[in-house]
């Protein structure tokens, strides 16, 4: 039931954050589902998978590939998808519970708290890139095999 | 066209761009490939979060630099994906000044939403993240309702023009206070939860994603002020809280 609840308000939280964000039409539905996505990736490898930051990171590459189709489908660039679908996954919660430990001065709690933050930002951004640097990488060797198919080096 | 305007012209877009929530790589990305586009020997780009300096040598040998100061964001992915497409059109048909101007004044009047629509969304992101976190179905009303509030402070606190700090201390005092009142009243049970929902809105999670995100691709700079942006604005909020806190005697966690 919680689960169920958490995969709604995540498309729901999501769809605002694009509206905020200016998205418009049938965009604003997909990044959506990017959000509902990205928090189904998370839950779904809770049943194997302990590791908070390593489920964010998992997320993260799946919310980043569906971004990367999508923006190539509606030709538009990935930010406006990848954005809103990562809104449930940012550590909002956990930056949150740390500086409310360190306004309790409850410096051992502010510790962890604050380590498990930097910890999922940096996951996040790990996952992100990892998938954005493969596409890169795949979308040059396409074009330089095309361009060697179609126009054959010329001997001088 | 003249180097001088075809400078002006590139940094124009690329200002656009940073405003509207381009990463730095993009922005310097496609300042360069519009400027290579053009009659120039050699373009040199560097985009940090605030700033955007470009020199060129055009095809007699001169050079000339420009910069631009960037002092706010406002995060508009409909105007990015416009941006996107002009730059992208530029590099392929090299249009001359007259019609790149126009496309861009035509993007400066792109649609909006109306305030109504974003008071309603900050009212559903409030909801949804109080829901998301734990809350029950009146807590959730309750973040609504402050949610719908909050965005009307951050618009009078924007036509102000008071720091970005002041204005999260302000923010965040007037949530978490009216969050206290609620749950005092009867208006919702967990205060914690409303609170969260509503600072979701204000907490900078995405500028800490983001910052790393440009650190890892090579952006040191770039990414090393967003990350203190992002921790300033965390430390602001908290101060927001404890204040409320204070004054409700809700010290306790």
């Amino acid at each position: 039931m919680t689960y169920a609840v958490q995969m709604v308000t995540a498309f729901l939280g999501s769809m605002g954050f694009s509206i905020l964000f200016n998205i418009r039409r049938t965009k604003l539905l997909i990044a959506g589902f990017g959000g509902a996505l990205s928090w189904g990736v998370y839950l779904l490898f809770g049943a194997v998978l302990d590791d908070g930051p390593l489920r964010c990171f998992l997320a993260a590459v799946c919310v980043t590939v569906y971004a990367e189709i999508f923006a190539r489908v509606k030709k538009t660039p990935t930010t406006s998808f990848l954005v809103p679908g990562m809104i449930p996954l940012i550590p909002g919660g956990a930056l949150y519970n740390t500086m409310q430990y360190a306004i309790a001065g409850n410096w051992e709690q502010f510790g962890t708290a604050a380590s498990y933050t930097i910890r999922v930002a940096l996951a996040l951004a790990a996952g992100i890139i990892v998938v954005s640097s493969v596409m890169r990488m795949v979308v040059a060797v396409i074009r330089f095999v095309r361009i060697r198919c179609i126009r054959p080096p010329q001997r001088k | 066209m003249e180097t001088e305007e075809l400078l002006g012209l590139a940094l124009d877009i690329g200002e656009e761009m940073l405003i509207s929530g381009a990463e730095v790589g993009r922005v310097e990305d496609s300042v360069r490939r519009i400027l290579t586009t053009y009659d120039v020997q050699r373009a040199d780009v560097f985009t940090i979060t605030s700033s955007i300096v470009v020199t060129v040598t055009d095809a007699k040998g001169k050079t000339l630099t420009q910069t631009r100061r960037i002092r706010k964001y406002a995060t508009n992915l409909d105007n990015l994906h416009s941006l996107n497409a002009l730059s992208r059109k530029i590099c392929a048909e090299k249009p001359d000044s007259k019609a790149i101007r126009g496309e861009l004044s035509q993007i400066h009047t792109g649609k909006t939403y109306p305030v109504p629509v974003l008071c309603a969304a900050f009212a559903l992101i409030a909801g949804s993240f109080t829901l998301f976190f734990g809350g029950t179905a009146l807590d959730a009303a309750a973040a609504a309702l402050i949610g719908a509030i909050l965005k009307f402070s951050v618009l009078l606190i924007d036509k102000t023009g008071v720091n970005m700090v002041f204005a999260n201390v302000v923010n965040s005092f007037l949530v978490s206070a009216l969050a206290f009142l609620c749950t005092t009243v009867g208006f919702g049970t967990h205060a914690d939860s409303i609170i969260i929902g509503n600072i979701m809105l204000l907490i900078p999670g995405i500028g800490m994603t983001n910052a790393i995100r440009d650190i890892i691709s090579g952006d040191i700079m770039a990414g090393i002020l967003r990350f203190c942006e992002s921790v300033v604005i965390a430390i602001a909020i908290a101060a927001g809280y404890s204040i409320a806190a204070l004054l409700f005697g809700r010290w306790s966690l």
